[in-house]
């Protein structure tokens, strides 16, 4: 076990100055109060002694003695024991069973001669309960067996206050308030001298060892056990403390917090109360006497008496975190808590928590040292100070003094081991990303988020993008510096973003995209470069790259326009600018007018014309590049009969001039559809192109929207067109018969019916006819049930009237319109269904002006 | 220091592993410990509780301390070692009598510990460690597995008879298969199990005492002349 240093132990009383010409003298009790040192002797002398204290810088003192008087006391006994009481200048001495009381000052006997009889040993009641100040209470063993007596002394008399007797021979005894803590000759017991219970603490063995009583603070007693334990008791006969260890034949107990002390033949033994640890090891030879007197440790053997100095807490503390003893350091602080005033203890203790936490992080115990960090409210600089080049060069920060850990940086921590020091990185990588969002970071922000940019960036981590795109501190010219260093020139770009510095950023991406400098960030820049501009709200950057992207990819690139948000679309990228800027990138030119006409139904002639004009360009040199009739109508054909059918804004001349003798029978079609030129678009489908289902589909196509009678005619016309004798007769014949069966109701049936050649069988009809017979009777019903509403409403309507006419309304001077209160200068009047009679002029501009109360209400 | 809400207590023949236990308990590691020399305690924090653990010496020696340790108790732990009937023995014969110190609604657990050196053992641990030969019983010495010696149903009985010694009815307490466990604390099979049950049963009564108040008078009816105790050493 390694030890502490709680402890020095220093000569207060030297063998010389008691003995003085004597050849013997021994050391029989010592008492200790203030400045007031007793030592009482075998030959029956009490010595009084003045110690003067002197630290020294090393935080210890020494003590000098001053011989102030002695005193024989007549008897040939030994002084057994010597207690002070301060508070009435009284040593109470224990010689020859007897205690006398003597001033404490010139150790003469009290003028009365009070004394107590028959004592074998005493106790001070150091938690008295008579609550009067001018007297204490002792406790004695009485020469009587199995008997305790309590006495009140005062200044010059004694009183006994009470006997209680023992269930067995008392050998030592401790007392606090009404409670007394006995040895007895088998066992500890608490006895409660005001109600006489008695609590069982542990038997023990007094036969074999001397016991030890011994009171260490409110209602608690520390007591000799079995196997060498030094036993914590309360006075409810509880141990609230783990017990010490001590060796077999330990003689006397002290306490001096947090520490008890155990003598025995050859050491002095230093236990904390508070890990129960063993921490200190004096030799000393032949001791016999080992008492705390407020807070004082005293040692004495025979013939000299010693004192055991405490080291500052601080100091023991100071000295288990050089050797780091972490646990102990801090079980001692936590304990010192009570003793030391709360500020200065708070500060304290948290300086120690930082410093185990630096002990735990050399060692790379990372969970610790975080642990302590927290809990030490640790400013996060000291941890980043110790990695070279983190800080930002701008940051005020010192170090605090005195240091808070002993390494210069971390490369003197590691030694320079790569691998530790890529530990401690990741440690600190993780620590500031989770204190940075807290209380921690205040104030330090800067310095916490440039220090972590510098980390990612030289570990390659992903998280520095996330820093980056999210809302952080990083300073920006360090941690540009750094970023270009590592060739982080992708996240440069975003930290030149964070600081509204768009410009650099995306001349940055541009030269990784054209290959002037290497990241491989992203291997999809180009398209973040384009998504970038198109959420840019700076136009001139937008304009002044976009011929960049463009040249890139005129597909990818028109994006800058066409995605950006509507509303700056009808500003600064309004479509005739665009489009200017697209002349010499026709793709890109297509995709941009197809947002216009198609995304956006941009309702302009010029846009529909130009987009149409393109398409069609591009399938006149689709045509020309492949030389052979496609049977697949290519996709920009698709393109472009889709628009032309749709549109109804394109300059259809144009484009039929445009068309003409270009081998595009079905676009033809479609534009002379526009043109209402039916017979010539239908022509076009039934003869040239021979494709039945779309001469079909164009009547229904252009009939859309149109009332019956029109579409009726579209299907006449094309049922004309296929009945036409010619060469492909017999075909159009079946497309005819189809035709009409499809479409039955588009058809005027008896019209057909005249048309029809006779030959043609009722079998081959037979869907058209039963449709159109079905047709006809539909139409026939519905409209004789509309005849009969018709004529029912009507009878409703003469009878509203009939009754109306049936009375007659008299109109006199006195009778006055209920709107504007005039009377009737003319015969004409408006009457209410309630019977309100108004002008006509009222009635009409009530109906203008519904604020004016009408007359219905009136009534 | 923390002051605690409520105690337990952990008894047992000396090498049964009482020690081991609360080390793989509170420490989640198994050591190799030296014999308890008196009692040693740990402050375990349940919920807004501290509960205190004392851990006790199982030697003989130290027998006189025990009533004093469990003064105040809320639960005991009594613990044997499956492999030695005569530890369960020792629990009645010389542990039970030290439980009078305990509150009166003093839970009782028993502990069967070191299953993992049993030929079908619950918990599966081939590996053997020889010890050094000051090693105290954590679980597993050197010796060859063996057939279980003590059965469940002999703790169970065991705890049917604590009933009878307190004079409880079984149907204020916990049942006694709530209350008997097997462990290894080599292994920490149960072991969490044992301990956090154990913590959950105490709380309520930690309430208990907290609503009746702490007992600040002597009940001078209740008093009678202390016992006169036989020399527990010098016999």
């Amino acid at each position: 076990m390694m030890s502490t240093k709680a402890f020095t132990l220093v000569s207060a009383v030297e063998w010389e100055l008691l003995a003085g010409d004597k050849e013997r003298v021994h050391i029989e009790c010592v008492e200790c109060c203030g400045k007031n040192l007793y030592v009482g002797t075998g030959d029956c002398v009490v010595y009084h002694f003045l110690l003067e204290e002197r630290a020294l810088p090393t935080g210890t003192a020494t003590f000098s003695a001053t011989k102030q008087l002695h005193r024989h006391l007549g008897f040939r006994k030994p002084v057994s024991e010597l207690r002070a009481a301060s508070a009435l200048n009284r040593l109470l001495v224990l010689c020859d069973n007897s205690i006398t009381l003597l001033n404490m000052m010139s150790l003469e006997p009290v003028p009365s001669g009070a004394r107590i009889k028959g004592a074998v040993a005493l106790a001070l009641n150091e938690n008295p309960v008579s609550g009067d100040p001018f007297c204490v209470e002792v406790c004695i063993i009485s020469v009587k067996r199995r008997t305790i007596q309590l006495f009140l002394v005062y200044e010059d008399r004694v009183q006994i206050v009470r006997e209680v007797s023992t269930p067995e021979q008392p050998l030592a005894v401790a007392v606090d308030g009404h409670f007394l803590c006995l040895a007895l000759t088998t066992q500890y017991i608490i006895l409660n001298y005001n109600t006489g219970f008695s609590q069982d603490l542990f038997p023990y063995c007094s036969e074999e060892k001397r016991p030890i009583v011994k009171r260490i603070g409110r209602q608690e007693f520390l007591l000799a056990g079995p196997g060498g334990l030094g036993m914590f008791a309360t006075v409810a006969g509880i141990s609230q403390r783990a017990p010490v260890h001590w060796s077999e034949n330990v003689i006397g107990a002290a306490i001096c917090f947090p520490y008890v002390i155990a003598l025995d033949d050859e050491f002095i033994t230093v236990h904390s109360m508070l890990d129960q640890q063993q921490k200190q090891t004096l030799p000393f030879k032949e001791g016999h006497i080992l008492q705390d007197f407020e807070g004082r440790v005293i040692v004495a053997t025979s013939k000299g008496v010693y004192i055991l100095v405490p080291l500052p807490l601080e100091k023991q503390i100071q000295d288990l975190l050089a050797s780091h003893r972490v646990e102990e350091a801090l079980v001692l602080a936590k304990g010192a808590r009570r003793n030391i005033p709360k500020e200065k203890f708070q500060v304290m203790y948290r300086r120690i928590l930082q410093q185990a936490g630096f002990i735990q992080f050399a060692q790379l115990q990372f969970l610790e040292a975080k642990e302590l960090f927290r809990s030490g409210q640790l400013d996060v600089r000291e941890l980043i100070s110790l990695y070279p080049f983190l800080l930002p060069t701008s940051s005020s920060f010192t170090r605090s003094h005195p240091p808070l850990h002993e390494y210069a940086d971390l490369n003197q921590l590691t030694q320079g081991d790569q691998e530790k020091m890529a530990k401690c990185k990741r440690f600190l990588m993780s620590y500031l990303n989770e204190v940075r969002s807290t209380e921690v970071a205040n104030g330090y922000k800067e310095d916490i988020d440039t220090a972590l940019l510098k980390l990612y960036a030289e570990a390659d981590h992903d998280s520095l993008l996330d820093l980056l795109v999210t809302e952080n501190s990083c300073l920006l010219t360090d941690s540009a510096a750094w970023l270009e260093k590592h060739k982080k020139y992708f996240a440069l770009g975003l930290l030149y973003h964070y600081n509204n510095q768009d410009a650099a950023a995306v001349q940055l991406w541009v030269n990784i995209v054209n290959g002037d400098i290497h990241d491989s960030t992203r291997s999809d820049l180009y398209e973040y470069v384009v998504d970038f501009l198109t959420y840019s709200l700076d136009q001139e950057l937008v304009w002044k790259y976009a011929d960049w992207v463009l040249q890139k990819s005129e597909e990818v690139g028109v994006q800058v326009f066409t995605k950006r948000p509507l509303d700056e679309q009808q500003n600064s990228f309004n479509p005739d600018s665009v489009i200017t800027c697209l002349k010499k990138y026709p793709k890109a030119l297509v995709k941009y007018l197809e947002h216009l006409v198609i995304d956006r139904r941009l309702q302009k002639e010029e846009y529909h014309t130009h987009l149409a004009l393109l398409y069609l360009d591009k399938v006149l040199q689709e045509r020309s590049g492949a030389n052979s009739k496609g049977v697949e109508a290519t996709e920009t054909q698709v393109k472009l009969q889709h628009l032309l059918q749709k549109s109804d804004l394109y300059r259809v001349h144009i484009l039929i001039d445009r068309i003409r003798g270009a081998g595009l029978p079905m676009e033809s079609a479609i534009l002379h559809g526009k043109l209402e030129e039916h017979e010539e678009a239908l022509r076009i489908l039934v003869h040239e192109l021979q494709d039945f289902s779309a001469a079909e589909d164009y009547c229904l196509w252009r009939s859309e929207g149109r009332d019956p009678p029109y579409r009726q005619r579209l299907f006449h016309t094309l049922l004309a067109m296929y009945l036409q004798p010619g060469p492909a007769a017999p075909e159009l014949a079946v497309a005819a018969a189809d035709l009409l069966n499809r479409h039955a109701a588009n058809f005027d049936a008896a019209r057909v019916l005249q048309l029809l050649p006779g030959g043609w069988s009722v079998q081959l009809l037979r869907p058209f006819l039963t449709g159109a017979v079905r047709n006809s009777v539909h139409a026939r019903r519905t409209t004789q049930v509309a005849l009969g509403l018709a004529k029912s409403e009507n009878l409703i309507y003469k009878y509203d009237k009939m009754k109306l006419k049936g009375s007659s309304v008299q109109l006199s001077d006195k009778k006055l319109c209920q709107m504007c209160q005039n009377p009737f200068c003319e015969p004409v009047f408006v009457r209410y269904p309630n019977g309100g009679l108004v002008h006509t002029h009222c009635a009409a501009s009530r109906h203008t002006n519904p604020s004016s109360p009408g007359p219905g209400t009136r009534t | 220091m923390r002051k605690p809400d409520g105690k337990i207590v952990l008894l047992g023949d000396m090498n049964v592993g009482k020690t081991s236990l609360l080390q793989r308990y509170m420490e989640r590691r198994f050591p190799d410990t030296v014999s308890t020399v008196g009692g040693a305690f740990y402050l375990k924090q349940w919920r807004s509780y501290n509960i205190s653990i004392w851990d006790t010496a199982g030697r003989e020696q130290f027998h006189g301390l025990g009533s004093m340790y469990c003064r105040g108790a809320a639960a005991v732990i009594l613990t044997y070692d499956v492999n030695h009937p005569q530890s369960l023995v020792e629990l009645e014969d010389r542990f039970l009598g030290l439980t009078d110190t305990a509150n009166t609604d003093c839970l009782f657990a028993i502990v069967g510990n070191k299953v993992d050196l049993l030929e079908d053992g619950t918990a599966d641990s081939q590996e053997k460690e020889g010890l050094g030969p000051g090693v105290a019983g954590g679980g597993s010495s050197g010796s060859p597995k063996v057939p279980k010696q003590v059965q469940p149903e002999d703790a169970v009985a065991f705890y049917k008879k604590i009933l009878k010694y307190k004079m409880l009815d079984e149907k204020d307490v916990p049942a006694a298969e709530q209350m008997c466990f097997e462990t290894s604390a080599k292994t920490g099979y149960n072991v969490d199990l044992l301990f956090e049950t154990l913590f959950d049963m105490v709380v309520p009564v930690i309430l208990r005492q907290r609503a009746q108040g702490p007992p600040q008078t002597v009940d001078i009816t209740s008093y009678k002349t202390p016992r006169r105790t036989r020399s527990g050493c010098c016999a």
